[in-house]
Protein backbone atom coordinates (compact mmCIF):
# COMPACT_ATOMS: atom_id res chain seq x y z
CA UNK A 1 0.00 0.00 0.00
CA UNK A 2 1.41 3.52 -0.81
CA UNK A 3 1.35 5.89 1.78
CA UNK A 4 -0.37 9.44 1.01
CA UNK A 5 -1.04 12.52 2.89
CA UNK A 6 -4.91 11.58 3.52
CA UNK A 7 -4.05 8.30 5.09
CA UNK A 8 -2.05 10.38 8.20
CA UNK A 9 -5.22 10.41 10.53
CA UNK A 10 -5.49 6.65 9.79
CA UNK A 11 -2.36 6.11 11.09
CA UNK A 12 -3.03 8.11 14.28
CA UNK A 13 -5.87 6.28 15.34
CA UNK A 14 -3.98 2.94 14.44
CA UNK A 15 -0.59 2.54 15.93
CA UNK A 16 0.21 -0.45 12.82
CA UNK A 17 -0.03 1.85 10.40
CA UNK A 18 2.78 4.15 12.14
CA UNK A 19 6.03 2.62 10.54
CA UNK A 20 4.62 3.54 7.24
CA UNK A 21 3.69 7.06 7.94
CA UNK A 22 6.76 7.75 9.45
CA UNK A 23 8.36 6.76 6.16
CA UNK A 24 6.03 9.27 4.41
CA UNK A 25 6.64 11.61 7.31
CA UNK A 26 10.78 11.77 6.32
CA UNK A 27 9.81 13.50 3.13
CA UNK A 28 6.66 15.17 3.26
CA UNK A 29 6.91 18.66 5.14
CA UNK A 30 3.22 19.42 5.45
CA UNK A 31 2.42 15.80 7.13
CA UNK A 32 5.42 16.39 9.44
CA UNK A 33 3.72 19.62 10.57
CA UNK A 34 0.68 18.31 11.10
CA UNK A 35 2.18 15.09 13.07
CA UNK A 36 4.22 17.85 15.47
CA UNK A 37 0.92 19.60 16.04
CA UNK A 38 -0.56 16.59 16.57
CA UNK A 39 2.11 15.50 19.13
CA UNK A 40 2.05 18.97 20.66
CA UNK A 41 -1.38 18.55 21.64
CA UNK A 42 -0.51 15.35 24.13
CA UNK A 43 2.67 17.41 25.39
CA UNK A 44 1.03 20.36 26.10
CA UNK A 45 -2.07 18.60 27.15
CA UNK A 46 -0.06 17.37 30.13
CA UNK A 47 1.10 20.84 31.61
CA UNK A 48 -2.48 21.36 31.96
CA UNK A 49 -2.67 19.68 35.27
CA UNK A 50 -3.46 21.85 37.87
CA UNK A 51 -1.21 21.53 41.36
CA UNK A 52 -1.96 23.86 44.41
CA UNK A 53 -2.42 23.60 48.20
CA UNK A 54 -6.05 23.13 49.87
CA UNK A 55 -4.78 23.50 53.48
CA UNK A 56 -8.52 23.48 54.68
CA UNK A 57 -10.26 21.50 51.98
CA UNK A 58 -9.57 17.66 54.30
CA UNK A 59 -10.39 19.66 57.56
CA UNK A 60 -13.55 20.71 56.12
CA UNK A 61 -14.00 17.44 54.84
CA UNK A 62 -13.40 15.67 58.18
CA UNK A 63 -15.32 18.03 60.52
CA UNK A 64 -18.41 17.46 58.05
CA UNK A 65 -18.33 13.88 58.68
CA UNK A 66 -17.02 13.68 62.51
CA UNK A 67 -20.66 15.62 62.59
CA UNK A 68 -22.64 12.89 61.09
CA UNK A 69 -20.30 9.06 62.45
CA UNK A 70 -23.42 7.41 61.96
CA UNK A 71 -24.36 7.79 58.34
CA UNK A 72 -21.63 5.48 58.03
CA UNK A 73 -21.37 3.53 60.58
CA UNK A 74 -25.08 2.35 60.97
CA UNK A 75 -25.94 -0.68 59.24
CA UNK A 76 -29.31 -1.42 58.71
CA UNK A 77 -29.82 -4.03 60.93
CA UNK A 78 -28.60 -1.13 63.60
CA UNK A 79 -31.11 1.60 62.52
CA UNK A 80 -34.00 -0.49 63.97
CA UNK A 81 -32.84 0.00 67.57
CA UNK A 82 -36.17 0.54 69.13
CA UNK A 83 -36.38 -3.19 67.99
CA UNK A 84 -32.98 -4.09 69.65
CA UNK A 85 -34.08 -2.28 72.87
CA UNK A 86 -37.40 -3.62 73.60
CA UNK A 87 -35.48 -6.98 72.97
CA UNK A 88 -32.81 -6.36 75.20
CA UNK A 89 -35.21 -4.98 78.04
CA UNK A 90 -37.88 -8.14 77.42
CA UNK A 91 -34.47 -10.56 77.71
CA UNK A 92 -33.00 -8.29 80.72
CA UNK A 93 -36.69 -8.62 82.63
CA UNK A 94 -36.83 -12.29 81.80
CA UNK A 95 -33.47 -12.62 82.85
CA UNK A 96 -33.80 -10.69 86.17
CA UNK A 97 -37.17 -12.44 87.17
CA UNK A 98 -35.25 -15.94 86.96
CA UNK A 99 -32.62 -14.81 88.56
CA UNK A 100 -34.50 -13.43 91.56
CA UNK A 101 -36.13 -16.81 91.72
CA UNK A 102 -33.18 -18.89 91.38
CA UNK A 103 -31.79 -16.77 94.22
CA UNK A 104 -34.35 -17.37 96.44
CA UNK A 105 -34.28 -20.76 96.09
CA UNK A 106 -30.46 -21.04 96.47
CA UNK A 107 -30.89 -19.18 99.66
CA UNK A 108 -33.94 -20.83 101.42
CA UNK A 109 -32.40 -22.32 104.55
CA UNK A 110 -31.75 -26.20 105.01
CA UNK A 111 -34.30 -27.95 105.88
CA UNK A 112 -34.92 -31.20 108.36
CA UNK A 113 -35.11 -33.23 104.69
CA UNK A 114 -31.68 -32.11 104.35
CA UNK A 115 -30.44 -34.64 107.41
CA UNK A 116 -33.25 -37.28 105.99
CA UNK A 117 -31.13 -37.19 102.73
CA UNK A 118 -27.67 -36.51 104.02
CA UNK A 119 -27.66 -38.38 107.26
CA UNK A 120 -26.10 -35.38 108.16
CA UNK A 121 -27.13 -32.89 110.83
CA UNK A 122 -29.15 -29.61 109.05
CA UNK A 123 -26.71 -27.19 107.53
CA UNK A 124 -27.50 -24.05 106.06
CA UNK A 125 -24.96 -24.70 103.06
CA UNK A 126 -26.35 -27.64 102.16
CA UNK A 127 -29.37 -27.85 99.52
CA UNK A 128 -32.01 -30.70 99.68
CA UNK A 129 -32.85 -33.21 96.74
CA UNK A 130 -35.91 -30.77 95.99
CA UNK A 131 -34.32 -27.50 96.55
CA UNK A 132 -31.72 -28.81 94.07
CA UNK A 133 -34.03 -29.56 91.44
CA UNK A 134 -35.41 -26.11 91.45
CA UNK A 135 -32.25 -24.50 91.73
CA UNK A 136 -31.30 -26.27 88.61
CA UNK A 137 -34.37 -25.89 86.84
CA UNK A 138 -34.10 -22.19 86.99
CA UNK A 139 -30.85 -21.93 86.43
CA UNK A 140 -31.16 -23.28 82.64
CA UNK A 141 -33.71 -21.21 82.42
CA UNK A 142 -31.85 -18.40 83.36
CA UNK A 143 -28.87 -19.64 81.60
CA UNK A 144 -30.88 -19.48 78.26
CA UNK A 145 -32.00 -16.38 78.85
CA UNK A 146 -28.70 -14.39 79.38
CA UNK A 147 -27.64 -16.60 76.12
CA UNK A 148 -30.06 -15.01 74.25
CA UNK A 149 -28.78 -11.80 75.43
CA UNK A 150 -25.40 -12.78 74.68
CA UNK A 151 -26.46 -14.08 71.23
CA UNK A 152 -27.61 -10.42 70.55
CA UNK A 153 -24.52 -9.02 71.72
CA UNK A 154 -22.29 -11.13 70.08
CA UNK A 155 -22.40 -9.98 66.20
CA UNK A 156 -21.49 -6.34 68.01
CA UNK A 157 -17.99 -7.99 69.24
CA UNK A 158 -17.87 -9.97 65.98
CA UNK A 159 -14.69 -8.73 63.84
CA UNK A 160 -14.01 -5.74 66.54
CA UNK A 161 -10.62 -5.14 67.12
CA UNK A 162 -10.89 -1.89 68.76
CA UNK A 163 -9.54 -2.14 72.89
CA UNK A 164 -13.36 -1.69 73.99
CA UNK A 165 -14.25 -4.33 72.83
CA UNK A 166 -10.92 -6.53 73.60
CA UNK A 167 -12.11 -5.59 77.08
CA UNK A 168 -15.61 -6.63 76.47
CA UNK A 169 -14.98 -9.81 75.08
CA UNK A 170 -11.55 -10.51 77.66
CA UNK A 171 -14.37 -9.91 80.88
CA UNK A 172 -16.76 -12.21 79.10
CA UNK A 173 -14.27 -14.82 78.86
CA UNK A 174 -13.54 -14.70 82.37
CA UNK A 175 -16.85 -15.05 83.24
CA UNK A 176 -16.80 -17.71 81.13
CA UNK A 177 -14.40 -19.34 82.39
CA UNK A 178 -15.14 -19.12 86.36
CA UNK A 179 -18.89 -20.29 85.23
CA UNK A 180 -17.56 -23.01 83.77
CA UNK A 181 -15.32 -23.74 86.80
CA UNK A 182 -17.51 -23.64 89.23
CA UNK A 183 -20.00 -25.67 87.46
CA UNK A 184 -17.57 -28.21 87.17
CA UNK A 185 -17.07 -27.94 90.98
CA UNK A 186 -20.46 -28.14 91.44
CA UNK A 187 -21.06 -31.31 89.85
CA UNK A 188 -18.52 -32.63 93.07
CA UNK A 189 -20.49 -30.60 95.37
CA UNK A 190 -24.42 -30.75 93.80
CA UNK A 191 -25.64 -29.15 97.37
CA UNK A 192 -23.27 -26.45 98.40
CA UNK A 193 -25.42 -23.72 98.46
CA UNK A 194 -21.93 -21.16 98.74
CA UNK A 195 -21.04 -22.71 95.12
CA UNK A 196 -24.78 -22.39 93.78
CA UNK A 197 -24.71 -18.62 94.90
CA UNK A 198 -22.01 -17.72 93.30
CA UNK A 199 -22.40 -19.21 89.87
CA UNK A 200 -25.75 -16.98 90.46
CA UNK A 201 -23.50 -14.26 91.75
CA UNK A 202 -21.19 -15.01 88.31
CA UNK A 203 -24.53 -15.06 85.82
CA UNK A 204 -25.85 -11.90 87.19
CA UNK A 205 -22.13 -10.57 86.22
CA UNK A 206 -22.81 -11.87 82.62
CA UNK A 207 -26.00 -10.07 82.53
CA UNK A 208 -24.67 -6.87 83.89
CA UNK A 209 -21.68 -7.04 81.22
CA UNK A 210 -23.74 -8.07 77.89
CA UNK A 211 -26.43 -4.79 79.44
CA UNK A 212 -23.96 -2.40 79.76
CA UNK A 213 -22.76 -3.79 75.91
CA UNK A 214 -25.73 -3.42 74.48
CA UNK A 215 -27.05 -0.33 76.49
CA UNK A 216 -23.45 1.61 74.99
CA UNK A 217 -24.37 0.26 71.56
CA UNK A 218 -27.80 1.40 71.73
CA UNK A 219 -26.82 5.48 72.56
CA UNK A 220 -24.12 5.20 69.99
CA UNK B 1 -17.12 -0.88 63.85
CA UNK B 2 -14.81 1.52 66.60
CA UNK B 3 -18.20 3.47 67.01
CA UNK B 4 -20.50 1.15 67.67
CA UNK B 5 -19.23 0.68 71.36
CA UNK B 6 -18.52 4.04 71.93
CA UNK B 7 -14.85 4.57 70.82
CA UNK B 8 -13.65 7.39 69.40
CA UNK B 9 -12.49 7.22 65.61
CA UNK B 10 -8.94 7.99 66.45
CA UNK B 11 -8.49 4.17 68.55
CA UNK B 12 -9.20 2.50 65.32
CA UNK B 13 -6.94 -0.19 63.73
CA UNK B 14 -3.64 1.22 62.09
CA UNK B 15 -3.43 0.76 58.35
CA UNK B 16 -0.69 -1.04 56.39
CA UNK B 17 2.00 0.77 55.05
CA UNK B 18 0.78 0.44 52.03
CA UNK B 19 -3.03 -1.04 51.63
CA UNK B 20 -4.60 -1.87 49.12
CA UNK B 21 -7.62 -0.68 47.57
CA UNK B 22 -9.74 -3.68 49.53
CA UNK B 23 -7.64 -3.52 52.70
CA UNK B 24 -8.92 0.84 52.08
CA UNK B 25 -12.92 -0.03 51.40
CA UNK B 26 -12.87 -2.77 54.40
CA UNK B 27 -11.45 -0.18 57.15
CA UNK B 28 -13.42 2.57 55.76
CA UNK B 29 -16.81 0.33 56.15
CA UNK B 30 -15.71 -0.07 59.66
CA UNK B 31 -15.51 3.54 60.37
CA UNK B 32 -11.44 3.65 60.19
CA UNK B 33 -11.36 7.42 59.54
CA UNK B 34 -7.46 6.88 59.01
CA UNK B 35 -8.02 4.76 56.07
CA UNK B 36 -10.63 7.16 54.38
CA UNK B 37 -8.00 10.10 55.46
CA UNK B 38 -5.68 7.99 53.25
CA UNK B 39 -8.24 7.71 50.53
CA UNK B 40 -8.20 11.54 50.56
CA UNK B 41 -4.28 11.85 49.91
CA UNK B 42 -4.34 9.10 47.35
CA UNK B 43 -6.85 10.61 45.20
CA UNK B 44 -7.49 14.57 45.91
CA UNK B 45 -4.83 16.18 43.78
CA UNK B 46 -5.73 14.45 40.84
CA UNK B 47 -9.70 14.83 41.98
CA UNK B 48 -8.78 18.54 42.63
CA UNK B 49 -7.18 18.68 38.93
CA UNK B 50 -10.01 17.46 36.97
CA UNK B 51 -12.82 19.27 38.45
CA UNK B 52 -10.76 22.31 38.12
CA UNK B 53 -10.82 21.99 34.48
CA UNK B 54 -14.45 20.55 34.07
CA UNK B 55 -16.24 23.41 36.78
CA UNK B 56 -13.57 25.74 35.77
CA UNK B 57 -11.99 27.47 38.76
CA UNK B 58 -10.25 26.26 41.68
CA UNK B 59 -12.56 27.01 44.85
CA UNK B 60 -15.75 25.13 42.59
CA UNK B 61 -12.96 22.27 42.09
CA UNK B 62 -12.47 22.15 45.67
CA UNK B 63 -16.17 22.10 46.56
CA UNK B 64 -16.88 19.75 44.28
CA UNK B 65 -13.94 17.61 45.30
CA UNK B 66 -15.23 17.80 49.17
CA UNK B 67 -18.84 16.60 47.83
CA UNK B 68 -17.96 13.86 46.30
CA UNK B 69 -15.53 12.66 49.35
CA UNK B 70 -18.87 13.41 51.71
CA UNK B 71 -20.57 11.04 49.04
CA UNK B 72 -18.17 8.40 49.15
CA UNK B 73 -17.58 8.08 52.79
CA UNK B 74 -22.08 8.28 52.54
CA UNK B 75 -22.30 5.47 50.09
CA UNK B 76 -19.11 3.40 51.45
CA UNK B 77 -21.02 0.92 53.03
CA UNK B 78 -22.54 0.13 50.16
CA UNK B 79 -19.77 -0.54 47.94
CA UNK B 80 -19.46 -3.70 46.74
CA UNK B 81 -15.99 -3.42 44.87
CA UNK B 82 -18.50 -4.57 41.15
CA UNK B 83 -15.35 -1.80 40.07
CA UNK B 84 -12.24 -0.63 41.50
CA UNK B 85 -12.05 2.05 43.95
CA UNK B 86 -10.76 5.01 41.87
CA UNK B 87 -12.83 4.47 39.29
CA UNK B 88 -16.02 4.67 41.64
CA UNK B 89 -14.43 7.66 43.51
CA UNK B 90 -13.95 9.26 39.38
CA UNK B 91 -17.49 8.64 38.56
CA UNK B 92 -19.17 10.45 41.81
CA UNK B 93 -16.36 13.40 41.00
CA UNK B 94 -17.74 13.42 37.06
CA UNK B 95 -21.25 13.51 38.24
CA UNK B 96 -20.85 16.15 40.99
CA UNK B 97 -19.10 18.48 38.53
CA UNK B 98 -21.61 18.17 36.15
CA UNK B 99 -24.34 18.57 39.06
CA UNK B 100 -22.46 21.44 40.18
CA UNK B 101 -22.20 23.06 36.42
CA UNK B 102 -25.57 22.90 35.90
CA UNK B 103 -26.46 24.39 39.53
CA UNK B 104 -23.95 27.39 38.51
CA UNK B 105 -25.49 27.82 34.73
CA UNK B 106 -29.06 27.91 36.46
CA UNK B 107 -27.21 30.90 38.57
CA UNK B 108 -25.95 32.68 36.64
CA UNK B 109 -27.96 31.91 33.22
CA UNK B 110 -24.99 31.84 31.09
CA UNK B 111 -21.92 29.31 30.87
CA UNK B 112 -20.14 29.45 32.99
CA UNK B 113 -16.59 31.40 32.82
CA UNK B 114 -13.40 29.57 32.65
CA UNK B 115 -9.90 30.52 34.20
CA UNK B 116 -8.20 30.48 31.62
CA UNK B 117 -3.81 30.47 31.68
CA UNK B 118 -2.41 34.25 31.22
CA UNK B 119 1.09 33.00 30.53
CA UNK B 120 1.74 35.22 27.03
CA UNK B 121 5.37 32.68 26.81
CA UNK B 122 3.01 29.77 25.90
CA UNK B 123 0.52 30.84 22.98
CA UNK B 124 -0.04 26.78 22.04
CA UNK B 125 -0.89 26.28 25.91
CA UNK B 126 -3.35 29.22 25.48
CA UNK B 127 -4.78 28.19 21.85
CA UNK B 128 -5.04 24.89 23.13
CA UNK B 129 -6.90 25.64 26.74
CA UNK B 130 -9.59 27.68 24.43
CA UNK B 131 -10.13 25.04 22.01
CA UNK B 132 -10.49 22.70 24.57
CA UNK B 133 -12.93 24.48 25.99
CA UNK B 134 -15.24 24.56 22.08
CA UNK B 135 -15.22 20.09 22.79
CA UNK B 136 -18.08 18.75 23.49
CA UNK B 137 -18.50 17.21 26.79
CA UNK B 138 -17.50 13.83 26.08
CA UNK B 139 -14.66 14.39 24.11
CA UNK B 140 -13.47 17.01 26.85
CA UNK B 141 -13.53 14.79 29.71
CA UNK B 142 -11.83 11.81 27.36
CA UNK B 143 -8.88 14.53 26.67
CA UNK B 144 -8.47 15.89 30.34
CA UNK B 145 -8.78 12.09 31.58
CA UNK B 146 -5.90 10.83 29.62
CA UNK B 147 -3.76 13.11 28.36
CA UNK B 148 -4.18 15.27 31.37
CA UNK B 149 -4.50 13.80 34.15
CA UNK B 150 -2.92 10.49 32.85
CA UNK B 151 -5.08 8.04 33.34
CA UNK B 152 -5.00 4.49 31.54
CA UNK B 153 -7.72 3.45 28.52
CA UNK B 154 -8.89 0.93 31.00
CA UNK B 155 -9.25 3.20 33.76
CA UNK B 156 -11.32 5.57 31.76
CA UNK B 157 -13.67 3.08 29.77
CA UNK B 158 -14.76 1.77 33.41
CA UNK B 159 -15.21 5.35 34.61
CA UNK B 160 -17.38 5.90 31.94
CA UNK B 161 -18.74 2.52 31.83
CA UNK B 162 -18.13 2.19 27.98
CA UNK B 163 -15.77 0.26 25.84
CA UNK B 164 -11.87 0.97 25.75
CA UNK B 165 -12.08 0.95 22.11
CA UNK B 166 -14.69 3.33 22.22
CA UNK B 167 -13.14 5.64 24.52
CA UNK B 168 -9.82 5.31 22.45
CA UNK B 169 -11.77 6.47 19.32
CA UNK B 170 -13.57 9.31 21.22
CA UNK B 171 -10.05 10.35 22.67
CA UNK B 172 -9.14 10.15 19.06
CA UNK B 173 -11.91 12.36 17.87
CA UNK B 174 -11.07 14.99 20.56
CA UNK B 175 -7.52 15.23 19.02
CA UNK B 176 -8.57 15.53 15.89
CA UNK B 177 -11.18 17.99 16.40
CA UNK B 178 -8.28 20.15 18.29
CA UNK B 179 -5.62 20.09 16.18
CA UNK B 180 -8.59 21.47 13.25
CA UNK B 181 -9.62 24.38 16.07
CA UNK B 182 -5.72 25.11 16.65
CA UNK B 183 -5.06 25.56 12.41
CA UNK B 184 -8.34 27.23 12.31
CA UNK B 185 -7.18 30.07 14.92
CA UNK B 186 -3.26 30.15 14.03
CA UNK B 187 -4.45 31.30 10.35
Amino acid sequence: MKFECGDLDRALEAPELMPEAREHLKQCPACRSEYRLWSDISATGRQFHEEWESPTLWPRIRSILEAEPKLISTPSWRRQWKVWAIAAVVLVGIGSLFLSRFQQTVRTPASPDVARITGAPANRDFLTEQALRDVQRTEAAYRQSIEKLSSLAEPKLADNTSAQAANFKEKLLLIDSAISETRSNLDHNRFNVRLQTELADLYREKQQTLQELLTRDQKN
Amino acid sequence: MVWEIGLPLRFAVNLPEHPTDAELVEQCKRGNFHAFERLYELHSARMKSLAFHLVGNRADAEDTVQETFLKVYRAMRGFAGGSTLSTWIYRILINCCYDNLRKQQRLAEKPVSREQSNDPKLPLKVALERALGKLNERQRLVFLMFEVEGLKHSEIAAILEAPEGTCRSWLFEAKRELKRLLRESST
